[in-house]
This record gives structure tokens, sequence and C-alpha cells, in this order.
């Protein structure tokens, strides 16, 4: 089965760097794809993470998320076609002399700007998060998140909600497996789709529900509500946590830069 | 060590109290068992003990507990209690937080502050003592039922706490495992350790235990030597302590001996003679399945005949589930083929496979989704086509079948357990299947249920049915199962008669329901086989 944003276990220049670095590069990506609207400085950033998975041999986990954000930017640049009107008109959707005369939906320079932009962000973004996740362990994320004082409940919450990913696939397919086995028959067309939903969400949400309570034991039996102090696990830098952080840094000098310019 | 004094508790939402006027006082160094019904208020001793209701849960709570001499109330909740007492649930998926088995671990070792090398001291034993080393970076979800309860026990072992609660956690473990977790305990126990295994079976622990508390209807009702339960057998009966009184009292009460027993199934008995007569209903030719690199069945042979009542035993991850999915083809032969009343599954969709073969997998959760039973039962028969006056019939039928009959209009989820597993039966047997295969029809049922349900199979079994059952529970395999084909890494190495059913001598009684027999052929079995430790 494929599994989506899980730590893989091997060992690569990534996996090696400071959870710290990568958490702060990934932030400091996050940040300048929502403050730039260049799409050259988008796109060499989805570049450099490209580089930097291929570089740590995870460029498959991210090519699995290719499919998935291509359909979102092909929506997300239709969006931007039907509702955004400015700059020169390049064409029409519907060209002239189909329906009408003149051609509807103006195609417009600014509206396939705006939707790549907006579709080189949740690239990089999806990218730089993916990267942090499947090179770092839960337990080393957790550690780093409590070390810059992300309150603990919060950090318990991303944690398990990364671990449970799985989980509820597999319980997913095994709901699907037992209501397979009464004849169920997923029904075709939109209302039958959305009819053949509740046999398996049903289960699966009430389930998940009853989980809580143990979970929630579970971690206090853990003792992560009173943490002794985590000194002796320190988290050690070391250069490529430099190099990655002065890139980002770098990065983002540009883009203020470039926008003051 | 924890003391209880005229304790009562209501749950919040409850009408009548969970517990009523508990006293009882659990000695330093000791093993408690705690045993009863389902719903005798064993869970929420377990809670009480742990702390667990005064500072988690709340509710209606009179008289007191004492943890170490000091009120349970004054301590700093749990993240102080859990210091001291540690906790092991029934449920393992949701104590495994991580991601995997090693990072589990070492969780609770590093939040406790210890120094680098005792963590890796604590770790490495831990995992030695579960035996699960070789999982270490294994993901939870890719582990079987039996080993997340492993790594559920060893992340609370490697805590080191003085006090050990075992709340149903061995209830997915296989015979080999609770024999390893039997030698823990008693390691466990001899280094001074309290330890209370709460359980509705306790036939594994009783040899190690110091006094057994026998809880019915949320009171005590009795605390005795464990000696004292091996040997009385009026208490086994009366107290369902051991799966043994499966065969006794309960059945003969219910018209069902065991020589009725031999002589309502004449037919298939005679075993060699029944499968002489017709076509196998279910017919695997070389069958081979892989997920991955991993072998999971390597070329099995089998032929199952109208009529018989089969079990396929084997330790976790033999490949018992794997094979039966392919019965009704939620699985396809990756080599090899399966063919179901001559129909090759490798062909046929499955929807029409589910009208011959009908598949009831473990936990009944996972298909109960409508909001009245009725309703659940009904949704089955409208995938096969059958709708219309006719349903309202075959509802009723298998609600009876099932002994459900007067609650066909509750909500599926506020059924009991036991309940809710004869429910997704009766949804499977609503859509009149020849075969039934049953996936572990008795985990997590008490005797007295685990007893119901086998005696709905043999009912099923007269009706005409032909039932196959997947499980590890070698007690329900002895007392009712004819044919008994056991599993080892993803093949067949017994298909065999029982004993009982063949008709070679009279069973001896005694030695077919005494637990010191059962470890033994258990033992024999292991050296059969050649893997136990």
């Amino acid at each position: 089965m494929k599994e989506i944003m899980q730590y893989i276990n091997r060992d690569s220049f990534l996996h090696r760097m400071n959870p710290l670095s990568k958490i702060a590069a990934v932030t400091g990506i996050i940040a300048l794809s929502v403050l730039t609207t260049n799409p050259v400085v988008l796109a060499f950033m989805v570049f450099g993470i490209f580089l930097a998975s291929l570089g740590a041999g995870l460029q498959q986990e991210l090519l699995k998320q290719v499919k998935l954000l291509v359909f979102l930017s092909i929506s997300l640049i239709l969006l931007t076609v039907f509702t955004l009107k400015s700059g020169e008109t390049v064409g029409y959707l519907i060209p002239a002399g189909t329906l009408t005369a003149g051609g509807l939906v103006p195609v417009t320079t600014g509206a396939l700007d705006f939707g790549t932009v907006l579709s080189l962000r949740f690239f990089a973004m999806l990218f730089a998060f993916q990267l942090l996740v499947v090179t770092t362990k839960p337990s080393d994320l957790m550690k780093a998140l409590l070390a810059i004082h992300v309150p603990v409940d919060y950090v318990l919450m991303f944690v398990i909600a990364l671990r449970f990913i799985p989980s509820l696939q597999v319980e997913g397919q095994r709901i699907h497996e037992a209501q397979l086995a009464r004849g169920y028959n997923p029904g075709t067309g939109l209302r039958g789709k959305i009819m053949s939903v509740k046999p398996i969400l049903v289960p699966l949400v009430a389930n998940s529900l009853g989980r809580t309570q143990v979970l929630g034991l579970t971690m206090d039996m853990r003792g992560y509500r009173n943490r002794q102090s985590v000194e002796k696990n320190k988290l050690t830098w070391n250069k490529t946590d430099i190099a990655a952080i002065g890139c980002v840094a770098v990065m983002g000098l540009g883009v203020v830069l470039g926008g003051f310019m | 060590m924890i003391e209880l004094r005229n304790f009562s508790y209501t749950y919040g939402t409850a009408a009548s109290p969970a517990l009523k006027n508990i006293n009882l006082e659990v000695r330093k160094g000791e093993l408690l068992l705690v045993t009863g019904h389902s719903a005798a208020g064993k869970t929420t001793l377990a809670l009480a003990m742990a702390g667990i209701l005064h500072h988690e849960i709340g509710g209606k709570i009179e008289g007191s507990i004492s943890f170490q001499n000091r009120d349970i109330k004054e301590f700093d909740g749990i993240k102080e209690l859990s210091r001291h007492i540690g906790v092991v649930f029934d449920d393992a998926e949701s104590q495994l937080i991580f991601t995997t088995v090693e990072e589990e671990i070492l969780s609770g070792l590093e939040n406790r502050g210890h120094p680098k090398n005792e963590i890796v001291r604590r770790l490495k034993e831990a995992m030695d003592f579960c035996e699960i080393s070789h999982l270490k970076h294994r993901a939870p979800h890719t582990l079987s039922g039996g080993q997340k309860q492993k790594v559920a026990l060893a992340a609370t072992l490697a805590l080191d706490t003085e006090v050990l609660i075992l709340d149903e956690a061995t209830a997915e473990l296989d015979s080999q495992a609770v024999r390893k977790v039997f030698s823990v305990l008693k390691k466990l126990k001899e280094a001074g350790k309290t330890i209370i295994i709460v359980d509705h079976n306790i036939g594994d622990f009783l040899e190690i235990g110091d006094r057994v508390v026998l809880l019915e209807k949320g009171e005590i009702k009795a605390i005795k030597n464990p000696s004292d339960f091996t040997a009385n057998s009026s208490d086994l009966t009366s107290a369902n302590l051991t799966s043994a009184n499966l065969t006794s009292a309960n059945l003969t009460s219910q018209n069902f001996t065991s020589s009725n027993l031999t002589s309502t199934s004449a037919l298939p008995t005679d075993l060699p003679l029944s499968r002489k007569a017709g076509q196998p209903i279910i017919s695997v030719k070389k069958l081979t399945q892989r997920y991955g690199e991993v072998l999971a069945l390597d070329s099995i042979d089998l032929d199952i005949y109208p009529g018989e009542l089969i079990a396929i035993l084997g330790e976790n991850g033999s490949g018992k589930t794997t094979l039966v999915k392919h019965f009704n083809g939620l699985l396809r032969p990756y080599s090899g083929n399966v063919a179901v009343k001559g129909l090759e599954t490798s062909t046929v969709p499955i929807n029409e496979l589910v009208k011959h073969t009908g598949l009831v997998f473990q936990n009944p959760d996972n298909m109960l989704f409508e909001d009245t039973v009725e309703a659940e039962i009904n949704f089955g028969l409208n995938n096969i086509g059958v709708k219309g006056p006719e349903t309202a019939g075959v509802i009723l039928h298998s609600l009876e079948l099932v002994n459900l009959s007067e609650k066909q209009k509750v909500f599926p989820r506020h059924l009991s357990r036991g309940e809710r597993q004869r429910l997704a039966v009766a949804c499977v047997i609503a859509m009149k299947p020849e075969l039934i295969v049953l996936d572990e029809p008795t985990t997590g049922l008490d005797a007295e249920e685990s007893d119901r349900m086998m005696q709905l199979m043999r009912k099923l079994q007269q009706e005409g049915h032909t039932i196959v059952m997947v499980t590890h529970n070698l007690q329900i395999v002895r007392d009712h199962v004819e044919r008994v084909i056991r599993m080892e890494s993803g093949k067949i190495v017994e298909d065999s008669v029982n004993r009982k059913f063949s008709g070679k001598g009279p069973v001896d009684e005694e030695n077919v329901y005494g637990e010191h027999v059962s470890k033994e052929s258990v033992s024999k079995e292991c050296a059969k086989g050649g893997t136990c430790a």
C-alpha cells in the first residue's frame, strides 16, 4: 500500500541534519513562498528542493505527489482564469466561433501568472514539508518542536496526526473488505459515490473516536506532561544544517531586496 | 500497596454503579488476578486502581483508594501516579503513538530523563523480554494484532514501575506468546513487582497468581487461592474462570452435552466418508500469495467439503487470514487457483462470490454503520438483490438464530461486544451463503459469550452450512471442531481429524479439559512445528 507522509528509515544527508534546522528551513521556505509573487524565485525554490531530494535519494517520494499537485495546479489555473481578468488577453477558453462569435472566458496573462504562482507555492510547500517528515523521526521532530517551546499538546497532536495516517488507511481498507464481504457495491455517478461513503466512513470515524481515551491515557502514562530535562538528548548540529539555514536565509534576503528594487 | 475501602463507582452517564462496595488490599509483591464476565466491572476496577477514575474520568465516587498509604486523590494526577503504576490496556493500536517500535519504547524512557546508557539497557531488555527486537524499525501499522500487544507491553515494562496492571493485554496473543509473557511476569514477580492481571480468561496465569478476585455485577463475589480454582470444578463453572467450562456445565444446561454433540453431528463425524460424498465447496490448488517480498501463502492445496466444521490454527502471522480472504475473492491468487462451488475466484466478481461465502471479520465494529440492527442486516440483503417484503422474514430468522430477536430496533453500537459479534454473524447468514468463514470469532469474548458463539456455529452446521473458523483458541478447537488445519509460515503443516470426533476410543473428559493437558499439547505442537523458543 502507498504510504503517505511517513518517516523513511534511511541514511542520507537530510536524515543526518538537525531537526531544528530542517524545521527552520521548511518554515523559511513556506514563509518565502507566501511572500514572493515572483514565479522565477518560486520555480528556483522548487528546483532546489528537488535537487536536495535527489541528493538524498528521496526523489521518488516527491514524485509520488506530482499527480496530486498537477491536478491541483490545473484546478487553480482554471479557477484564476475564470475569476481573474488582468493583463493581456491571450485567447479564449471556448474559442471564437464555437458558441459565440467573440469567444467565451478570456484567458489573460494576469490570471495565468497568478495561477502559476499559486501552483508553484503549493509545490514548494508540500515538497519541503514532505522532505521534513520523511527524513525526521517523529520522536526527533517532537523533541525539536518542544525545544522551541511549541506547547506539548500541539506537538502531540501533530505527531499523532502523522502517526495515524497509515493506520486510518489500513483500517479503511479493512472496513472496505468487511463491507465487500457483505456484497457492498460502491455506486456509480456522483450520487452513488456520496451514498457509498457512509458504510466506510461511519465505522472509521466511530472507531477513531473510541480510541481517543486510551491514546490520551497512554501519553500521560509515558510522562509527556511532565517531561524531565532533555539536555542529555540534545540534538547536534552539523555543516549541512548551517548550509541549509544559510541557503534559505540568502533566498529570503534576495526576495526582500528584490521587493525593494 | 493499593487499598480500596468501601469503594463504589458510577460512570457519569450511567444509571447503576459499575463497582459496588469494593474492599480490597493489594499487597506489595503480590500477583493478583482479577476475573469475571463481561461487564462485571473488571476494567473499571483496573482504572480505579491506577487512579484513572479519580484523575481522568470523573463520575460518582464513594469510599476511598489509597496508594502506598496515601489517598490516591492527593497525587498530582496521572503524571505523578504513572511513575509508580504502569497500565497496559487491551486496545494495543491506541497505545502505539510513534512510527517505529524502537521509538515507542524509547519515548517513555526519555521523558523520564534516565541517563543514556540506562535507556539503552532498558530498551534492549524490554525488547528481549517481549521478543520484538527484530521488529525494532517496523511501523506500528505494519504489525499484527499480537505483535502490537507485545510492543505495548514492552513500552510499559521498560518504564519499570513498581505496579503493573494488565487489562486484557494478552487477548490477541497466540499460546506461544502468552507463555512468554507468563515467564516475563514470573521474573518481574521475583524481582518484587506488584502485578495485577485483569482478564476474562486467567487460566494461563493461575500458576503464578497469589490470589484470584472474582467480580460479578460490580461486586467482589469471592477472593480465592488460585489452586482452588483448578482443583474445584464447581468454581470453574460458576465463575467462568477458564474456557474449560465451555463444554461442561453451560453446554449441559442447554441440552448440549458432549455425547449429544457427537451424535447430532453424526455425518460430519465420520470425516473420510463425508469427504467422499460430493464435490468440495472450496477447492484450493497450489495457491501462492505474496505481499511484496513476503511470501504469505506458499503453494497451498486444500479441499473443503459441504457440512464440515473446520478450524484453521496457527501462530500470529502464519497466513490464516490471508488464506480465508481467498475464499470470497477479497484476494485473488498470485499463482495457483481457488474455486468456490466451481467458480474460479480469479474471474468471478466478488459480489457474486459473497452469495456463496460469508466472511465474518474479527472486529464487528469494522462493519456496523446503520442506525438499527434490522437495517444492518438489510444492507447485505439489498446488496445481493433481496428486496421487498421477504426481507422482514429473513431478518427475523437470522436474528433468532443468533439470539438477538429482541434487539431489532436497537442501535448496533449500543450492543455488548458479544452481541455485536453475533450481529456480524447474522448479517452474513442472512445472505444465506453455503460457506461461513469466521476470523477469530471468540477474541474479546468471555467464556460464556464464546460458548454461545460456538453453539451458534453448531446450529448453523446443522442447518446445512459449512463452517471454517480461524482461531488460536485451542480449547475451542478441541471441544467443538472436527477437522483441524494448522498453518505455519504460509504452509499447511497439519490437516487432521479431531481425536474427539474421530471415534477412535472414548475421550477422557479429565484429560481433554484439564489445564495441564492443554499446556502439554501446546508444547507438543511446538515440538512438532519446531518453532517454539
